[in-house]
């Protein structure tokens, strides 16, 4: 057989296995249609419902159809700004628990990119994975070293020999499935562009930037720096915690980190039993986000129930730094205002604050607008605890009904927002994070103010208006 | 001349603008106090009656640190000067992590030489 005809048939047979995944993509997408359509009875039910109904068909689709629609709807999770308020919080649910693969066929990828053996890696190295996901796995080991040495990671304590360590290893060919999976899409993605009631997703530029964040995700040398930025940033909170990065045994397909001890959230009864204050930690994680957003300018946006742990020493570990939000220096401040205004139920101030974000409600329209963000913080801030959730919902539906295009950044801040909410409550139902953040804004904006440039600035007319008052 | 009268008038004048300051900020603390308890005031006045809640939970605070001599506002480590030498050695360190992440990598298409 020539070489021309090897390459003729493994062509045919690429050509083939992808107008299969084509077909099977189409048969699950068109299956889960009917069904939603048949729930919703033929479009009999409201708009609000009728949107929750297909967001559920769509989840349990990207769920059949594997790790590449998974993370499409995880990044469908983040965009508040593209997709209605009913996908996105329907997509957090997605579940990316998939059967882990035998430590035999991960072996190759860490001996790989080190050169060496697994035991000569590490002092001792369990073969059951302790989390399964679709593009990687982590174990736990050892740390390999004489008795009495230790290594020094870029933040955090020393770790000494026989350290426990969480080893994340990228499964093989998980980059290239997903990658073969957006290139059967593509087509199909192009051709429901051409709807026109499906343009404003901007379904292309969601494929696009898929496929910039799988590769980000597919190097973990990324998440450990960024895992080691926030560790920094916050090494001074007595609070806050992080897993030390042990980078000689880190690569683009390996992260080796600190094992942290911990409960999950769901678990955090158990915590308290030992003497965790675990309400005063979950109320603390809304004022550090707060932190991240409004000080530092750069937030975990990947939260969920299993990226994070409280520790039997007090402390909030924070995991998994897949995705980050960052916000420009000339949008805290506006970010402060926005929140303030909206804790202090302002509408109108939280509707001015937000063009400067991008947010841009016109002229004509500002009124209504207002009059429906201040019916909406009536209805959802009137009771304790205050409902963040229910009013994100409405104020994204709200600007969808209106027509008013949410900045990419504003969505995923709200979106975070809710998360933070939801872990806290997760602890304590009752846990309201309104008050955190009115406490941390309240301060912020009061900082803002007294900015002597800005008093410099008023004073004058601050005179004037004292004059007027006592005089006239 | 500056006669006795003069004098206890003042004194009576700067007294009731205390006073009446120190109403102003009481019935301001309580709206705010009532606020954070969950009703709503839809003004911007909401934001200093907030302010002055918050302001007097830091009074308390204030006091317990100046009777204890725990006054831990301002730290050395606050100083500019410190603070760029602690991010300096931190990227420093994250230098280092990339270089032994490297050398792990060199090591390894060594071995396959």
């Amino acid at each position: 057989m020539t070489m021309a005809s090897h390459s003729d048939s493994f062509s045919r047979a690429h050509r083939i296995r992808r107008a299969r995944r084509r077909r099977q993509i189409v048969r699950v997408i068109t299956k889960r249609w009917w069904r939603a359509a048949a729930r919703a009875r033929f479009g009999f039910v409201p708009l609000g419902r009728r949107r929750e109904i297909f967001a559920q068909q769509l989840r349990e689709a990207f769920e059949e159809l594997g790790p590449a629609f998974i993370k499409l709807g995880q990044l469908i999770s983040i965009r508040p700004d593209m997709f209605p308020p009913q996908y996105v919080f329907e997509m957090e649910n997605l579940r990316d628990a998939v059967t882990p693969v035998p430590l035999e066929v991960m072996r190759p990828v860490i001996e790989g990119d080190f050169g060496r053996p697994l035991e000569e890696l590490f002092a001792s190295f369990d073969p059951e994975p302790i989390g399964s996901a679709s593009i990687a796995q982590v174990y736990r080991a050892t740390l390999r070293g004489e008795p009495g040495e230790t290594y020094t990671p870029p933040t955090g304590a020393a770790l000494p020999t026989g350290a426990e360590l969480a080893v994340k290893v990228i499964r093989p060919g998980s980059e290239a499935t997903i990658t073969a999976d957006i290139a059967v899409i593509t087509p199909l993605v192009n051709a429901l562009n051409r709807i026109p009631a499906l343009q404003r997703f901007n379904l292309p530029q969601l494929l696009s930037e898929f496929s910039e964040s799988l590769a980000s995700e597919c190097d973990l040398r990324i998440e450990g720096r960024v895992s080691d930025r926030f560790a920094f940033d916050f090494r001074d909170d007595p609070y806050v915690m992080t897993p030390s990065i042990v980078w000689p045994l880190s690569s683009k397909n390996v992260l080796t980190m600190q094992y942290v001890e911990g409960w999950t959230l769901g678990h955090a009864r158990e915590a308290e039993a030992v003497g965790v204050d675990a309400r005063f930690l979950a109320t603390y994680g809304a004022n550090v986000f707060m932190k991240q957003v409004m000080v530092l300018g750069r937030f975990h946006a990947d939260l969920h129930q299993s990226n994070l742990l409280i520790t039997p020493d007090n402390h909030i570990c924070y995991l998994d730094f897949g995705i980050m939000g960052t916000i420009a220096d000339d949008q805290k401040e506006a970010i402060a205002q926005v929140l303030a205004a909206t804790v202090y139920a302002d509408a109108k101030r939280a509707i001015d604050y937000s063009a400067e974000l991008g947010l841009v409600v016109t002229h004509d329209k500002q009124p209504e607008v207002i009059d429906q963000v201040a019916d909406l913080m009536g209805r959802t801030f009137s009771h304790m605890p205050r409902d963040v959730r229910g009013f994100a919902m409405g104020f994204l539906s709200i600007m969808n009904e209106q027509r008013v295009s949410v900045p990419r950044g504003f969505g995923l801040l709200i979106k975070a927002l809710v998360v933070v909410e939801g872990c806290a409550q997760m602890v304590y139902s009752d846990i309201d994070i309104v008050d955190a953040a009115k406490e941390f804004t309240t301060e912020l904006v009061l900082t803002h103010m007294l900015r002597p440039a800005r008093l410099y600035a008023r004073i004058p007319r601050a005179i004037d208006a004292a004059m007027a008052e006592l005089i006239g | 001349m500056l006669t006795n009268t003069d004098v206890m008038k003042f004194l009576t004048a700067w007294e009731l603008l205390h006073e009446t300051a120190d109403e102003g900020l009481k019935a301001a603390i309580a709206r705010g106090e009532q606020t954070t308890q969950g009703q709503m005031a839809s003004d911007r006045g909401a934001f200093v009656d907030g302010l002055a809640a918050m302001i007097d939970a830091k009074k308390e605070v204030l006091k317990d640190e100046l009777t204890n001599g725990t006054d831990a506002s301002l730290t050395e480590e606050d100083s500019p000067a410190i603070q760029a030498v602690t991010e300096l050695r931190f990227e420093v360190a994250e230098l280092r992590g990339r270089l032994e992440s490297m050398g792990a990598a060199l090591d390894a298409i060594a071995a396959k030489l």
